[in-house]
């Protein structure tokens, strides 16, 4: 009842075994492959950047890797806002939470007067202040809730060059590198609210992000379309952080010209910027208004 | 056949090897990592002495892990950011992880480079105090001139809580002795002490105190953790390291000290209504205890500063 094995049996067992392994040895290679190139890729991103850091100063024996750095920012700006040719844009922003407050004057309207905004977003809450702060002491401005907007407004953190690192970073396999136009391009989803929009970056020679696109099959989300380019890159801070910054931002909403803004300042060494939740926006967010 | 089993050897080989190339994909080449990469909290080890009165023994000398004020992973573990192993990291505030990434060099940095570094990173925590937001522009305003405003850069005590936890315990059934040594450099503070009487006194009325750095301190246990609870402030100190954070006289604050084996975790309450929205805890620091029983604290760097008449940019530590 014994088998018997002879040489043919084996040649045609190994051939065997390498049909079937082939395919996954190629598979296997093609995923380190891409994985390697990924990580190659978002590394030199986030390093021209500035935003891997690690500082030995006073650390004896302990040798730390490098994290990313990047968590508040300051930024301002002046230039073409909406339809507003003259206009000062501050942006104060954080990533841990995700939060940006955008403060927008326009000047020279039809009657004189500047409009002044202040657009607010927290991880899944949105609102409007007064001034900055309102509705967070008695008697002290007016927070609005403004869900409406809260994808919109949170979708203007992550399309900004960091925010494209830290998202590609965190999308981990869901990140596709490619080359278009001899020019690396990084595509990714986001996720949470933001989960129905795909992000496609494009880096220049020196790994700056230069362009951002964001796509979304929904079409009840055709707002979050955008087209961002980022040019002039430089450390704007008056206080020098290593950390590079656009100069200047060209951004398209749905087609229509949104921003064309210079870069003043940055404020980049993660100044202190908190974003505190008014009691009445959770109350209208639990409440679905 | 011997032959043929060589072929097919080498044929299993082959397709063996991209496994192979994938596990040794994340290894820097020619980059041996070092014995110690992390800054997350050290784990407790062995039995929780306790005092003939029942209590946790806290006395000792707790600095194995170097003296919290100095180090910029000390500084980073103390604002909340856990370098958990090579690859890994998060923010022990909210549990946000943070991207790690292998040092692509061996060399180290310049000074400059050092230094700006080590600003963003000591800065990077998710665990700020809530200021009203009048204050908010003064808080950043503070922090990005801190080379002439940080109160401790003239020599001044760091004061509570910005000293974190004592680098010496002595303990009492009835007091407790605590000394923070002083440290030279940009970040000089003065040497510190603390007697915290533990015998059931009450603190004296707010009106009726002069504020000092350390301010008046009285102790009291919570099952197995020391509370101590301080009043009667002067308001010349920030209340941490990092960020500009002034208080008022009116701070109050409120020192939780548990020990677990050979590991002294430490936090502050901080309440200051006239300045603060809510009260802020700072993020948990875990000592550990200098296992040398012969271990006392040497004597502290003197603080004479000579260098802040020769700074020329705000660039700061």
């Amino acid at each position: 009842m014994r088998a018997k094995i002879t040489s043919s049996t084996i040649w045609m067992l190994a051939a065997m075994l390498t049909a079937m392994l082939t395919p996954m040895a190629h598979s296997a290679f093609a995923q380190t492959d891409n994985a390697a190139n990924r990580t190659k890729v978002l590394r030199a991103a986030a390093d021209a950047l500035g935003m891997v850091r690690w500082s030995d100063i006073g650390s004896g024996p302990i040798h730390l890797p490098g994290i990313d750095a990047v968590n508040t920012m300051d930024i301002r700006a002046t230039g073409t806002v909406g339809q507003s040719a003259d206009a000062e844009y501050h942006v104060a922003l954080a990533y841990n939470p995700p939060a940006m407050r955008i403060e927008i004057t326009r000047k020279g309207a039809a009657d004189g007067q500047s409009q002044h905004t202040i657009q607010t977003v927290r991880e899944k809450y949105a609102w409007n202040e007064s001034e900055i702060g309102a509705g967070l002491e008695p008697g002290k401005g007016t927070a609005t809730p403004a869900m409406a907007d809260q994808k919109e407004r949170l979708l203007q953190l992550w399309i900004l060059p960091y925010g494209v690192v830290k998202a590609a970073l965190a999308a981990g396999d869901k990140t596709a590198v490619s080359t278009e136009n001899g020019a690396t391009v990084i595509t990714f989803p986001l996720s949470g609210s933001l989960a129905d929009v795909t992000v496609k970056a494009t880096l220049d020679s020196k790994n700056l992000v230069a362009k951002v696109e964001t796509r979304s099959d929904n079409a009840a989300l055709m707002n979050l379309v955008t087209e961002t380019e980022y040019s002039d890159y430089a450390d704007h801070g008056e206080l020098l952080t290593d950390i590079k910054s656009p100069g200047h931002i060209v951004e398209k909403q749905a087609g229509r010209p949104m921003l064309d803004i210079r870069v003043k300042g940055v404020d980049a060494n993660n100044p202190y910027l908190v974003f505190p939740v008014p009691a009445n926006v959770k109350a209208a967010s639990a409440t679905g208004k | 056949m011997r032959s043929h089993g060589h072929h097919f050897l080498v044929a299993a080989l082959l397709c063996l090897l991209p496994a192979a190339l994938f596990a040794q994909i994340d290894a820097e080449p020619g980059h041996a990592l070092v014995s110690r990469t992390v800054n997350s909290a050290p784990t407790p080890s062995g039995a929780t002495p306790r005092t003939p009165d029942g209590h946790p023994d806290l006395s000792g000398v707790w600095n194995a892990l170097g003296d919290d004020l100095t180090g910029v992973p000390n500084q980073m573990a103390n604002d909340g950011i856990s370098i958990d192993s090579a690859t890994s990291s998060h923010d022990v505030f909210n549990g946000a992880k943070i991207a790690t990434f292998p040092r692509n060099t061996n060399r180290g940095l310049d000074t400059e480079k050092a230094e700006r570094a080590a600003s963003l990173l000591r800065r990077l925590g998710a665990n700020r105090p809530i200021y009203k937001p009048e204050y908010w522009e003064m808080v950043k305003n503070l922090d990005e001139n801190a080379n002439e405003e940080d109160p401790s850069n003239n020599c001044l005590p760091s004061g509570i809580p910005r000293a974190g936890y004592p680098s010496f315990i002595g303990q009492t059934p009835t007091y407790f002795i605590f000394i923070y040594p002083g440290q030279g450099g940009l970040i000089a503070t003065q040497t510190m002490y603390r007697m915290v009487p533990a015998d059931g006194r009450k603190h004296t009325p707010l009106q009726d105190l002069d504020g000092t750095y350390t301010g008046e301190a009285i102790a009291h246990w919570d099952g197995d953790t020391l509370v101590v609870d301080s009043w009667g402030f002067d308001a010349n100190t920030w209340f941490d390291q990092i960020g500009g954070y002034f208080h008022s006289e009116n701070m109050h604050v409120i020192e939780r000290f548990h020990r677990d084996g050979n590991t002294l975790t430490w936090t502050a309450t901080v309440e200051d209504p006239d300045v603060l929205l809510e009260p802020w805890t700072t993020t948990p620091r875990v000592a550990l205890l200098n296992p040398d029983p012969h271990a006392i604290l040497l004597e502290s760097q003197p603080c004479s500063e000579r260098d802040l008449g020769h700074i020329v940019t705000k660039e700061h530590h």
